[in-house]
């Protein structure tokens, strides 16, 4: 019974929903603030994305006559389930709560806010929301298989320094920096591009480009809904940054001034992702399949074949 | 071509003309009947190469007039080919469409707005008026209160 | 830039925006949050494309209209204001009707320029299906619109106009009591 009730306060409260709000809110207006700087103006401030949320609550909801009703509403409800499981997971992996085998749940739950994505938008019943679910089908098929082989270069490279049995599991990998060496750097270069396309930022914003389809995705949303996709949204700003600091930068030590240190190492992940995200155009889906099927494919091949080179004959940065 | 080039060439079709105005250095316009406007044209398009720029259509009260402006690039000249149509209840023309595939939607228009209509026009639909005007009305026509 | 902010002023105090807000809001914070966050969707209805570079003009970083909370969407269910150009043709008339059923409500409409106020040099031509006030009353008697006059507007205009827009907005139980301003209040029903 403590058990059950520990646990739903672990998602709920800490590190859970309402943790996991504020800090996804504070990231959004982070990422609105460092564009604005980089574009030499003045940003939103700093209750902007608590106030877009509060404002899109007090709307009402549009449901469209040719729309599939249940899977129109749950679907933006799955994708909050996906993220806020994520979140909790990481959290408590950073706090070594957790067990073997953990990074592969996190692979597959960092799905669904993509899969939500797809279905809800499928369910519109509008051709514009259908371009976008097709979009964005088509770029979760190109990232997903470099996220993976990235992670395998991780577990590759740890796999001689943690103890056998537990190379699959977050809290043991996140001991170590893989990214200081070539291949690690590789992989997490590579990681880092899925990242940006898995939160739908510019260069990878196919399915929700706002010029082109209208709205993509979220086109036939508005109100509540709409609010909790803006939720899904912030939330996975905070669980995917921390997923690539857990596995390739050494995670974050909660002891003391170390935990600066690995807050810096979190910051420093979604600067980057802004960073790339202001300075580049949006690609077309054709391009990004190009992209991440062929130039990351080599690029994880080759990481991968000097991952178990360096295994096999000791070498730490290879 | 250059100015007194294209002169020389304009008066070879001078007996299809009604007369040939010179209102500028660079502005000529070429009246005639409404039976050779085809063949001016096709001279001019085809044979001088000027480059066709748009149409007009105009609700001269009694009658109504098209004028068909092509340029000569190199010299700045605009020569216009202009067309009375005396019938005021059913006022045709032959359409310049399947000489100057560009002219297809200016003539469209000058359809909607003033009725007037084009013999052998592969497509003359509405094209601009609200697809809930009524047919047979035509806003540009001088009897047509706004 | 001093002098040309005065005159800026200026010409946006001789052209005070009117509105007439029979609203549907409902409490203060629901109010506050909208005023705070304004996503707004541009509607063209046969305008000349002035006012559009305008607006778009707007949008961009040099304006940075985002302090304001104010960006732009491109579906109109997640706007809060349209910001409607042109005389309304009879084209546009049905699928402006339209475009408003479909902006999620509470939602401010702000007529952007001499045309969509009042049909502007197009008074009386055959394609005119009246200003854009009319024809978004005819679906909803009781919409929040705004007007922006100039022929185009210019961008720091609009700006004033939308700020003094939502400044004016009040919630439901003040309509008893108070005039604001140069709005008309009607009987709040």
């Amino acid at each position: 019974m403590i058990d059950a009730l520990q646990n739903l306060s672990w998602i709920l409260i800490f590190p859970g929903f309402v943790f996991t709000l504020a800090v996804g809110l504070l990231a959004s207006w982070l990422v609105r603030k460092v564009s604005a700087i980089v574009q030499y103006r003045v940003g939103p401030p700093i209750y902007q994305p608590a106030v877009d949320v509060m404002k899109l609550m007090g709307k009402e909801i549009l449901v469209p006559q040719e729309a599939q009703r249940t899977v129109f509403i749950l679907a933006p409800l799955a994708g909050l389930s996906g993220v806020l499981l994520l979140s909790t997971m990481l959290w408590l992996a950073t706090a070594r709560i957790t067990y073997v085998g953990d990074i592969v749940v996190a692979m597959y739950l960092m799905i669904l806010p993509s899969l939500a994505l797809i279905l809800g938008s499928s369910a519109s019943g509008s051709p514009h929301a259908a371009v976008g679910a097709s979009r964005e089908m088509k770029l979760v098929l190109s990232y997903e298989l470099p996220l993976v082989l990235a992670l395998l270069v991780v577990i590759i490279k740890t796999a001689g320094l943690v103890a056998p049995g537990e190379q699959l599991s977050l809290a043991a990998i996140s001991q170590h920096a893989p990214v200081l060496s070539i291949s690690g750097f590789l992989a997490f270069v590579v990681a880092l591009l899925c990242v940006q396309a898995k939160l739908g930022f510019v260069p990878f914003d196919i399915a929700e480009s706002e010029t082109e389809v209208a709205g993509g995705v979220m086109i036939e949303y508005s109100g509540a809904l709409l609010a909790v996709w803006k939720l899904m949204q912030a939330m996975m700003l905070v669980a995917l940054p921390l997923f690539l600091v857990l596995v390739f930068l050494g995670g974050i030590d909660l002891s003391g001034w170390w935990l600066l240190w690995g807050i810096g190492k979190y910051v420093l992940v979604l600067v980057l992702v802004i960073l790339i995200k202001n300075t580049n155009p949006r690609v077309r889906i054709d391009q990004a399949m190009r992209f991440f099927w062929f130039y990351c494919g080599t690029m994880l091949a080759a990481a991968v074949i000097l991952a178990m080179i360096g295994n096999y004959y000791g070498i730490a940065w290879l | 071509m250059q100015q007194n080039e294209l002169d020389r060439q304009l008066s070879r079709i001078q007996d299809k003309l009604t007369g040939i105005d010179r209102k500028a250095a660079n502005r000529v316009f070429l009246p005639c009947e409404a039976e050779n406007v085809y063949e001016v044209c096709r001279f001019l398009f085809s044979e001088l190469g000027l480059r066709f720029v748009i149409s007009t259509g105009i609700d001269a009260t009694g009658y109504f007039e098209v004028l068909h402006h092509f340029s000569n690039d190199e010299s700045g000249c605009v020569v216009t080919v202009k067309v009375f149509i005396c019938n005021r209840e059913s006022p045709e023309l032959d359409s310049i469409t399947p000489l100057i595939p560009g002219a297809e939607w200016i003539e469209r228009e000058m359809h909607d707005l003033l009725g007037i209509t084009f013999r052998h026009h592969p497509n003359l639909q509405r094209l601009i008026l609200a697809d809930d005007w009524p047919e047979g009305v035509y806003p540009l026509r001088k009897e047509v209160q706004a | 830039m001093d002098n040309g902010l005065l005159i800026i002023e200026e010409e946006a105090r001789t052209a005070l925006p009117i509105v007439n807000h029979q609203s549907s809001i409902i409490n203060r914070l629901q109010l506050w949050s909208l005023k705070k966050s304004i996503w707004v969707f541009h509607v063209n209805t046969g305008a000349c494309n002035n006012c559009d570079i305008e607006i778009v003009n707007l949008l961009t970083p040099k304006f940075d209209v985002e302090r304001f909370g104010i960006k732009l969407v491109g579906s109109p269910r997640h706007a809060d204001a349209l910001l409607v150009t042109g005389v309304g043709t009879r084209q546009a008339a049905k699928r402006l009707q339209e475009v408003y059923r479909q902006t999620a409500k509470p939602c401010v409409v702000f007529c952007m320029g001499a045309c969509a106020c009042g049909t502007g040099i197009f008074e009386g031509a055959y394609h005119v299906a009246g200003p854009v006030d009319n024809i978004i009353r005819q679906v909803d008697p009781n919409a929040i619109i705004a007007y922006v006059p100039g022929c185009p507007p210019k961008p720091q205009a609009m700006i004033m106009g939308v700020v003094k827009t939502l400044s004016t907005l009040q919630p439901k139980e003040k309509y008893a009591t108070e005039r604001v301003g140069q709005t008309v209040v009607a009987d709040p029903g």
